[in-house]
């Protein structure tokens, strides 16, 4: 019996880890690209080691575009990334809260209104978003950048949030509802701990996308020294001229850390479920 | 624990708010914090304002990191020269950088001075979003007595002039000297289109090397229909009369397909077109997949040099053609422009000449560009020169140059659609999918039915 | 003064209608501030003739009229973007929900293999994955000399073929299945676990656990990622637009690629909103569908 079961163990470590190297092959490929020659990274695409192991292209990239190096592009990314993820976590939660615990007019609407909002592509919206923002007296700042967050705009966050909350039984809210708590406090005392997970799992995603997002700030950043890194990742390759495909590898490498070690940082909350931590509380 | 998360998140949430609230002010500040103090604030993008004296302008190009480079460079350099004068640098990746421009057009909030491609000029100066700088060349503020008049006037849009062709560029037929060297083949300038398919054939069949010609755009077709008078793109139309001139350049297709030599179009779908590094001719691992040739650019020669692997040398004659003399131009590869929504045209314009007419400042530039307009600082920038640079210089100077025609009028709206719908039609061909003649046909029919609604707009 | 605020604020809090109002404030003026506007305007533009440049000008129902009768490459698009939601979406989330319940066990190394099976979603649409998967596809490609190895010599070129290009975009698709796979994995730790184990008690297998227990309430989770990711799969851009740019003969082209290309190449920008509002009626529509067949097999009582 024992001896199946460390057997099991081992055939499930061992078909998860190969899998897993499947799936990260293409990352492997960028990791190590990043340490060959420029010239020789589409001859040699098809080996994975690079034959002259070298640090050149972290050298060059590093160095960024006229004068700001890539530590400018980064700071700005993560100013970015975690004052939206802020917001969205934040603003998301307690809206979600609202659609998933309270019966009230105009419920349905909002909520499709939320599921609508989602259903244009962004490039349809660039322009009119523009022209709105430019209204407001935002351009050239960070402003459309983080404070739209801070509305619960991203609908799929909302979302998320209720259908998790919706999946806490309510027996809890009705307890606490018998003690006099208000909605406040049951959305304090009781969802908010629960939800870490759901709060984890958006704040993860929150954040690699905006991270990755560049048309909003190719579109109202209007000074190089406040582009972001998605942004700045671009502009090694030109086509019609050169393109400096080791150097973008090695910030594409670089770039990709931060949302990784939150990622590994955060995981262990995902685990947290409602059992373990939440009904002792 | 839980009251400080929440008070976190209310907290958080309500500070995003009153930013959010507050924000129409204080983004005022915040963009103006770079150089003055901006004093209207609901004017947006209005980096640029002048007060106390000081001046600053914004520029926007596109490019890699060595344009990026280069240009910061002579921005610096015109900095230090004017004291009172800052100039900020935007640059961004080609289609970004157009997706930004139409957006900015859109909310009046253009850059002072802004890189121009050929392809937009046109549509950017019908729309008013230009300047005309006659009136500044007149006063003497910007000087263009270098510039041959046949390149100033690819900045012409009606009467006036919108933009400064600083650098030019032929077309240039590269090749893969190495392999026609090692298998005793040789190229010439000016072949016609029988030598050139007489060099196909024998590259193919000796090496197996295929041929590319100019798969997925109109850059060879322009070429070609130069040869018959015809322009490619007039305004409301098409300028060929029949779908025949089309038909002929499709009918080059199908003799390759039939005879082999023609390269896979599936090779394609692999790689980024107009990408010099995935480039049939130095990128593939056996010759059924690469191609001997390559329909470019003489400034792109230092480009596809760089990425071609080593041992490779590549060397460029014209693009084959009945007639060269008709058919050889001059592209003007980048043109600079003073916008509408500049608040400081005379001192953009000033800088737009120091750009044209200053040796140190061409001294940082280079030929990155391409190859100077301003003969004068043409000549004093030689010494500087990569090799491949001094090739294409050499062969612009030499064999272009005394036989060739002005170049065809900038191509007005509906040329990108035209332009992509052919390139559709290419690859139709290459898959068999269509006739030449159909093909033409087709080209003939939508394209004139584009270009006319494209201008009644 | 400061009480009775509290005391109003306390008791528009214990109703249920204002409370529900309250919560949902952040979200309602956010979505008046920040969506109304632009969304009207870009409404506003799918009736107009507009080049970015210069001002729109009203033409009526053209565009739409040109689009369903004029317009061939349009269809191809719609029909490509049917195909390629209705195919990649349920095998991505089927794919997501198996990897989730594989790395829900916990081990000592389970994080390193979540954030091994989530780095495929991280590097999300970058040049370098562009380029990696063209290589891999090549005629010379990693795959086809991998199947030279099992005995199938090839030089197929996967990307160049039009019936299977589309393929080789929905596996990238289904490669990157992170955000569903993280939300299941957060859904799968809410069951309780007593449930599991009072169904031991009874006797019930791993299976029927699964089918009894994990899966029913997993329903709603499901659900919720079935409508995502139905209309990730209709906006579906840059799988396209990074790779194939629609080629070969426009059998990747996405909807969305082609209001792109409409919108900033060719700068018919009103046909490109009137094709967006088109695409968001289908999806509303797919949406609505699903949400009526919801009652069917979402579980929705609590626990």
């Amino acid at each position: 019996m024992r001896k199946k079961k460390i057997a099991g163990r081992i055939i499930y470590h061992i078909l998860v880890c190969g899998f897993g190297l499947l799936m990260i092959y293409p990352l492997i490929w960028m990791v190590m690209s990043s340490f060959k020659e420029t010239s020789t990274i589409f001859t040699t695409a098809g080996s994975l080691i690079p034959e002259d192991f070298q640090l050149d292209n972290y050298a060059n990239g590093w160095k960024g575009f006229a004068g700001i190096s890539f530590g400018v592009f980064f700071r700005n990314s993560l100013f970015i990334s975690v004052a939206a993820t802020i917001g969205t976590a934040a603003s998301s939660a307690i809206a979600a809260f609202g659609f998933a615990r309270c019966r009230f007019r105009g419920r349905r609407i909002l909520f499709m209104a939320m599921l609508v909002s989602m259903m244009l592509p962004a490039q349809v919206l660039m322009i009119p978003q523009y022209l709105w923002y430019q209204k407001l007296g935002w351009i050239g700042t960070y402003v459309p950048l983080i404070v739209p967050y801070f509305f619960a705009i991203q609908g799929f966050f909302v979302y998320l949030m209720t259908n998790f909350i919706e999946g806490i039984p309510r027996d809890l809210d009705e307890a606490a509802k018998i003690d006099g708590c208000s909605y406040w406090g049951i959305f304090v005392n009781i969802i908010l701990p629960l939800m870490k997970p759901a709060l984890v799992t958006g704040g993860i995603f929150s954040f690699m996308w905006r991270w990755d997002d560049f048309l909003s700030a190719l579109l109202y950043v209007n000074k190089s020294s406040k582009y972001p890194v998605s942004l700045a990742l671009k502009l090694f390759c030109d086509p019609g001229s050169s393109s400096d495909y080791g150097a973008m590898f090695a910030m594409a490498t670089l770039s990709i850390l931060p949302a990784v070690c939150i990622f590994i940082f955060f995981q262990k909350y995902l685990v947290e479920g409602i059992s373990t931590s939440g009904l002792k509380g | 624990m839980r009251k400080v998360l929440a008070m976190l998140l209310i907290g958080s949430v309500f500070c995003g708010m009153m930013a959010g609230c507050g924000s129409s002010e204080r983004a005022g500040d915040e963009q103006s914090a770079s150089g003055t103090k901006g004093t209207d604030t609901e004017e947006s993008g209005s980096e640029e304002g002048s007060t106390g004296g000081e001046t600053n302008l914004t520029f926007a190009w596109w490019g890699n990191q060595t344009r990026n480079e280069m240009t910061q460079g002579a921005i610096d350099l015109y900095v230090s020269e004017n004291p009172g004068v800052t100039i900020d640098g935007q640059f961004a990746e080609f289609n970004d950088y157009w997706n930004k421009m139409a957006t900015s057009s859109a909310g009046h909030t253009l850059p002072d001075i802004i890189q121009m491609d050929y392809g937009y000029i046109e549509q950017y100066a019908n729309n008013d979003l230009l300047l005309d700088l006659t009136p500044y060349i007149e006063d003497g503020t910007l000087n263009v007595s270098d510039i041959d008049e046949k390149n100033l006037n690819v900045g012409k849009v009606g009467d006036g002039i919108y933009g400064i062709c600083l650098t030019v560029s032929p077309p240039a037929l590269t090749y893969n000297k190495t392999l026609l060297d090692e298998n005793g083949i040789t190229v010439k300038n000016n072949m016609s289109m029988e030598e050139f398919f007489d060099v196909c054939r024998e590259v193919y069949e000796k090496t197996g090397y295929k041929t590319n010609i100019s798969y997925g755009n109109d850059v060879y077709l322009t070429y070609l229909l130069r040869a018959n008078d015809e322009v490619l793109y007039e305004k409301g139309k098409l300028g060929v009369k029949s779908p025949e001139s089309l038909q002929k350049y499709f009918e080059i297709y199908e003799l390759g397909l039939e005879e082999g030599w023609l390269l896979d179009p599936g090779v394609f779908a692999e790689r980024t077109l107009g990408s010099m590094e995935q480039d049939a001719m130095v990128y593939g691992n056996s010759p059924e997949t690469m191609s001997w040739c390559s329909f470019i650019w003489a400034n792109q020669l230092s480009a596809i040099q760089n990425a071609a692997p080593e041992g490779m040398e590549l060397d460029m004659v014209t693009y084959p053609s009945p007639d060269p003399e008709k058919c050889n131009f001059l592209k003007p590869s980048q043109l600079f422009c003073v916008t509408v929504d500049s608040k400081n045209s005379e001192e953009a314009v000033k800088f737009i000449d120091f750009l044209v007419n200053s040796q140190e400042c061409n001294e940082i530039l280079l030929c990155e560009r391409g190859i100077l307009t301003n003969t004068k600082m043409g000549e004093a920038i030689i010494p500087k020169l990569s090799d491949a640079d001094k090739k294409a210089i050499e062969f612009t100077n030499n064999v272009i140059i005394p036989t060739s025609s002005q170049v065809n009028p900038a191509p007005p709206e509906g040329s990108s659609e035209v332009s992509s719908l052919i390139g559709k039609m290419i690859e139709r061909g290459c898959y068999q999918e269509i006739s030449a003649e159909d093909a033409a046909q087709e080209i003939f029919d939508q394209g004139n039915e584009i270009m006319a609604a494209n201008a009644d707009k | 003064m400061a009480k009775t605020k509290r005391t109003i604020g306390h008791s528009l809090l214990t109703k249920e209608s204002s409370a529900g109002v309250l919560f949902t404030l952040p979200f309602t003026v956010g979505f008046l501030m920040f969506m109304i506007v632009p969304m009207g305007i870009s409404l506003y533009y799918s009736f107009c003739e507009y080049n970015i440049l210069s001002e729109p000008k009203f033409i009526g129902l053209d565009n739409f009229i040109k689009m369903f009768t004029d317009d061939a490459i349009y269809m191809t698009s719609l029909k490509v973007t049917f195909f390629f939601a209705f195919v990649s979406v349920p095998i991505r989330l089927v794919f997501a929900l198996i990897v989730a319940l594989i790395l829900l066990r916990t081990t000592k190394v389970t994080g390193f293999y979540r954030a091994a099976y989530y780095l495929p979603s991280i590097i999300g649409g970058s040049v370098a994955v562009a380029i990696l998967w063209k290589r891999m596809f090549a005629i010379d490609g990693v795959v086809n000399a991998l199947l030279g190895k099992i005995g199938i010599e090839t030089s197929f070129s996967w990307l160049g073929d039009k019936r299977t290009a589309i393929w080789v975009l929905i596996l990238l698709s289904v490669w990157q299945f992170g955000s569903s796979m993280l939300i299941f994995l957060s859904a799968l730790k809410q069951i309780p676990s007593n449930l599991y184990e009072s169904a031991r008690v009874d006797g019930a297998g791993k299976i029927a656990q699964f089918f009894k227990i994990t899966l029913p309430l997993l329903t709603p989770t499901i659900f919720f990622n079935l409508v995502m990711q139905m209309i990730n799969g209709f906006l579906a851009f840059t799988q396209s637009m990074i790779i194939t740019q629609g080629k070969p003969l426009n059998s990747t082209l996405f909807y969305a690629v082609y209001v792109y290309q409409q919108s900033f190449e060719f700068y018919n920008t009103g046909y490109g909103a009137a094709m967006a509002w088109v695409m968001l009626a289908l999806i509303g529509a797919v949406t609505g569908i699903l949400f009526a067949t919801k009652k069917f097999w979402v579980y929705e009582g609590g626990l």
